[in-house]
């Protein structure tokens, strides 16, 4: 009898199976031949003769030109996250505790007006704002308070404004449910037994909320890092990221094992960051679950 | 009587029957109409270019070789191609740029040269179009100058050095040359300017540090733009680019500098395991047709490479259609380029960033 129950086969798993097929065929396949292919001296589907190589990663360890882009890119990747982190608790806070319907209502339309336009439209609304001609200097310019025209644009404070921008719902909308789900009853007890507002912010709802911060922080990263379009425009291909460097040696240098490489570099460094982020979150907030 | 009506009821298998095969019947038919006619695909810019070969030059070669044509205009094309098998190529005619065509040619996608026999027109093309510096055939080639605002109070340019000059820095327009056929063709320029000739790679680095503060773009359609908005003042720019405006008023003007221009051409190869050989080497041909030279020419600002086109007197005061015009073009050793890019993409990836 026991043995017929445990070889029956769970019908839930048929549900599963899909979205697994479906993860397996558009996520895992992908990866794993992105990684075959940084390990070999060609496609072999075209090419006859194609061995194993370690050549694009030594060449990547060999000049330290790689080493720059990639940490440009983590900076980029850092600095957009904290700062989407700073505008966006705040604003998630305000839409969690808001009573009122219509204001809720009216927060979330504010949040979700922007996912409306397409990036590359909103990133060109950006480049009218930032760029010597635009709004912001040429107002500058004529209140006399400034002559030469300021460098917004093709800098990395300017690739940060259009990504923050753009990722900012993404902070919002994971930190809104986690700190939904907080019982205000914890903060009124801890303002019942003393601490002042501040206080019982910071030693329970912040902790309370560190599983949405890690979401939000993660999603805003991993987007930060893999973006294409705003550090093309904002950064006048004059900042170097590596999904930037990656369409180039696929577009112009043809060579499809060196991006292969650089795209399984930009993969690792997403997961250690992954990795050593949630481990120090879990260890702060004492989930250790979270690890 | 009961059965009859019976058997004629809709049921919802028959309903979804009826509905599936109609459905895939809509889909297919105009690929089933057409399955007779073979297909070329081939490769083509956007823009003016797209738009007067999908509404005239393409359907006019469609009716005469009783063929389809079937164009990627979404750029890059060479990595698809790359990816494609060599024996079931992607395209059958590429067209792009030289720099490219050269790339393609090393790695044994498309044929290195275009047999004469099967395209009668390449005896009326100008000696630049099939020469030792191109793969394929060039039917059209544009000028690589400067661009300037003329509104500005700059004064003359005339010579590719006046970029240098400090009163354009902040307004100044170059390429990202890693990616773009008219910054690498600029970098050679730099080496003849300021070194011992086009392969003098160190006195066009020291050229391109000079040249900062630049802005840089990946595409000359955005040069354009910043051009027209007055980003920039003085940039490198094909003349197509600029004379497109042509009756539109705009405060810009090309430049011929005295050490000549650089040729930027439109070529077209075929591939190697393209089954439309035929068809191919027919289109290749009608692209260097006078008539269809003429109307591309007048359409898009573009140089035409058959000796024989007459231009109107607008276009054929400003393109280059004599042999004396057309030997102020001076040609890239693409091949010798594409065998140093990665060195060179490394160096001026440095030079270039923020």
């Amino acid at each position: 009898m026991s043995s017929t129950a445990t070889t029956r086969p769970n019908g839930l798993a048929l549900f599963i199976l899909p979205s697994a097929l479906l993860f397996a065929l558009f996520f895992f396949l992908p990866i794993g031949l992105m990684a075959l292919m940084s390990v070999l001296t060609g496609n072999p589907v075209v090419m006859p003769k194609v061995a194993f190589t370690n050549r694009h990663y030594a060449r990547m360890i060999g000049d330290p030109y790689y080493l720059e882009v990639i940490w440009t890119t983590i900076r980029i990747g850092l600095v957009t996250t904290l700062v989407a982190l700073l505008i966006g608790y705040p604003l998630a806070h305000w839409m969690a505790r808001i009573k009122s319907r219509t204001g809720h209502a009216l927060l979330l339309m504010a949040v979700l007006a922007p996912m409306l336009t397409g990036i590359v439209v909103r990133t060109f609304a950006w480049m009218t704002l930032l760029s010597d001609k635009g709004v912001v200097n040429q107002t500058l310019m004529s209140l006399g308070l400034i002559s030469q025209p300021l460098k917004l644009m093709y800098t990395e404070t300017g690739i940060v404004v259009g990504l923050v921008h753009i990722y900012v719902p993404f902070m919002v909308l994971t930190l809104t449910g986690v700190i939904g789900r907080i019982d205000e009853r914890l903060e009124q007890a801890a303002e019942n037994l003393g601490a002042s507002p501040l206080r019982a912010f910071l030693e329970v709802t912040l902790p309370l909320s560190l599983p949405g911060i890690l979401a939000g922080s993660l999603l805003v990263f991993a987007l930060a890092i893999s973006a294409y379009v705003t550090p093309i425009l904002l950064g006048g291909f004059q900042i170097m990221t590596l999904p930037i460097l990656i369409y180039q040696q696929i577009s112009a240098n043809f060579n499809v094992g060196f991006a292969a490489a650089l795209g399984i570099v930009l993969l690792m460094i997403s997961l250690l960051l992954v990795i050593a982020y949630n481990r120090a979150l879990g260890l702060v907030s004492g989930q250790r679950e979270l690890q | 009587m009961m059965k009859a009506l019976g058997s004629s009821r809709l049921s919802r298998r028959r309903f979804l029957t009826a509905s599936a095969s109609l459905g895939i019947g809509t889909i297919a038919a105009p690929y089933v109409a057409r399955a007779d006619d073979p297909t070329l695909r081939i490769t083509g810019w956007g823009g003016k270019w797209g738009e007067i070969m999908k509404a005239e030059i393409g359907p006019a070669f469609e009716s005469e070789f009783k063929c389809k044509l079937q164009t990627d205009s979404a750029f890059p094309y060479l990595p698809k191609l790359q990816a494609s098998s060599r024996s079931a190529p992607i395209y059958d005619v590429l067209h792009t740029n030289s720099n490219e065509q050269w790339a393609a040619a090393e790695m044994g996608l498309v044929e290195p040269k275009i047999d004469p026999k099967l395209v009668p027109n390449l005896a009326d093309v100008y000696p630049y179009a099939v020469s030792d510096k191109i793969v394929g055939v060039s039917i059209f080639t544009s000028a690589i100058g400067l661009g300037m605002r003329t509104d500005k109070g700059y004064g003359p340019v005339t010579s590719w050095k006046e970029l240098w000059d400090a009163k354009y820095n902040g307004v100044r327009g170059g390429y990202v040359i890693p990616v773009n056929s008219l910054g690498q063709a600029f970098l050679m320029m730099c080496g003849t300017l300021f070194g011992k000739g086009q392969t003098d790679l160190d006195a066009a680095y020291a050229a391109l540090e000079k040249l900062k503060p630049i802005k840089i773009v990946d595409f000359t359609g955005a040069m354009e733009k910043m051009l027209l908005s007055g980003e920039v003042g003085l940039c490198v720019i094909h003349d197509s680019g600029i004379y497109r405006y042509d009756g539109q008023n705009q405060p810009t003007d090309f430049v011929s500098p005295s050490e000549g221009v650089l040729s930027l051409e439109q070529v077209l190869t075929i591939t190697p395991g393209s089954k439309m050989k035929e068809l191919a080497n027919a289109y290749v041909n009608y692209m260097l047709r006078p008539e269809v030279q003429k109307r591309l020419a007048e359409t898009v600002w573009y140089s035409p490479a058959n000796k024989k086109v007459k231009l109107d007197a607008k276009y054929d005061a400003k393109l280059l259609t004599t042999p004396e015009k057309v030997s102020k073009l001076i040609q890239v050793d693409w091949k010798w380029y594409n065998e140093r890019k990665d060195e060179i993409d490394q160096r001026v990836n440095r030079i270039f960033r923020a």
